[in-house]
């Protein structure tokens, strides 16, 4: 049976454990915040952008643009985004056991794998995957120039041929409660329906330059997007976990607190008795 | 001079949304200006320095490029990055385009990549001297 003090000192350590949880839970609630806002002030460039390329696809040549060039699936490139930083919950573990799912059914040695954020990178790196490249260390200043780096890097792969298609695999927030994790085609870009003419207007340059130059672009929002959900995703995720990590921090206190007093409670009743018995014994004589 | 709506759009934010009198873009073939009663147009953008008039005072922004969406309501920018002359920071670029140097001049990476990461650093310390 453990003694008093080895009660207290547990005591004692959970609750500074408790209190570490408690700010990160609160760390995580701002930065969810944050980053909510964020994907609420990307979305009017999203959208204005396709409303201008959506505007200009009627009247340009198709096959003149590469990112949306449809061609047969030989090889694969899946685009997996995980967190810098674990005490999320399941935030990392369940996107990786998905995505290996997914690089298993289209073949490992047809995959070609870029690992957004550490986790996923030091995972498949460890188990030689084909990791093509990889970015960490980066979510604490996330800013639209990682996108604009990742953009290009998938575009590269993409144009030149050495993958014909480019998924990403990432955490999608649904809510403060739930993430789900969801598998998107990147590439080749889909552009279908409400395509809309407007008015006589100018050009500069010509509408087919104009729609090469903007169809990138509008890759790099999208993959601008798919970082934010993730990173709104991880916070939720985070703030979640240790929410509940301080709740169970809290009930097991109050079970060696509840121990603890009773312990103190036998020791008292112990010493009472003792010293009532030796008065007993002193009376008799 | 008569204003007209301007509306820089980011995908960080809106930047800015404000009655201006005069506007200067970085067209691909040079510079472009635009005042109230323009045409509509749709004109790229390359890295450089947008100008605004407002209240009769100069703002200056360094962009990387973007789109000028002019319309008879308003102008839209759409850029994928605009900081405003006193926001730059001027350290960070100093060191993206010592960065960028480096790469080059190795030969190691990509050398359009590298070129276009130059100019953007070069860009972003220059409108940083307007303030």
């Amino acid at each position: 049976m453990a003694n008093l003090k080895d009660i207290r000192d547990r005591i004692k350590s959970i609750r500074n454990i408790q209190q570490v949880t408690k700010a990160m839970k609160m760390v995580a609630a701002a930065k969810l915040r944050r980053a909510q806002e964020r994907m609420e002030q990307a979305r009017p460039y999203e959208e204005r952008l396709s409303q201008v390329i959506h505007s200009l696809l009627p009247d340009v040549d198709r096959e003149l643009l590469p990112l949306l060039d449809v061609r047969e699936v030989k090889r694969v490139c899946m685009v997996l985004v995980t967190s810098d930083r674990g005490l999320a919950g399941s935030f990392n573990s369940s996107i990786i056991r998905r995505a290996e799912d997914e690089i298993t059914a289209f073949g490992r040695e047809a995959t070609d794998l870029i690992c957004i954020g550490r986790r996923g990178r030091d995972y498949f790196r460890k188990r030689d995957y084909n990791v093509v490249s990889d970015y960490a260390d980066f979510w604490n200043e996330l800013s639209f120039t990682h996108a604009m780096e990742f953009g290009e890097d998938v575009i590269e792969m993409f144009v030149s041929g050495k993958v014909d298609e480019v998924h990403v695999i990432f955490n999608w927030f649904k809510s403060v409660g739930t993430q789900e994790i969801h598998v998107e085609r990147l590439l080749p870009l889909v552009y279908e329906g409400e395509e809309q003419t407007l008015s006589e207007r100018l050009y500069e340059p010509s509408k087919d330059e104009l729609v090469r130059s903007l169809i990138p672009r509008h890759m790099n929002v999208e993959m601008w997007k798919y970082l934010l959900e993730s990173y709104a995703s991880e916070q939720a995720a985070r703030m979640v976990a240790m929410d509940n990590a301080t709740e169970n921090a809290g009930e097991l206190i109050h079970d060696l607190r509840l121990e603890f007093n009773k312990l103190r409670q036998a020791a008292i009743t112990k010493e009472v008795l003792e010293i009532i018995s030796g008065a007993e014994a002193l009376r008799v004589q | 001079m008569k204003s007209f709506l301007l509306e820089i759009v980011t995908p960080d934010k809106l930047l800015d949304k404000s009655e201006v009198t005069y506007v200067r873009c970085p067209g691909m073939d040079g510079l472009f200006g635009v005042m109230n009663g323009h045409i509509p147009a749709l004109i790229a953008m390359k890295t450089g320095e947008i100008k605004v008039t407002k209240d009769g005072k100069d703002l200056f922004f360094a962009t990387s490029g973007g789109y000028a969406d002019i319309s008879i309501e308003k102008v839209e920018l759409l850029v994928e990055t605009a900081e405003q002359a006193d926001e730059i920071d001027v350290k960070r670029a100093a060191l993206a385009q010592d960065k960028a140097k480096e790469h080059m001049s190795k030969g190691d990476v990509d050398y359009i990549q590298s070129k276009a990461k130059l100019d953007r650093a070069v860009n972003r310390l220059a409108v940083a001297k307007r303030h």
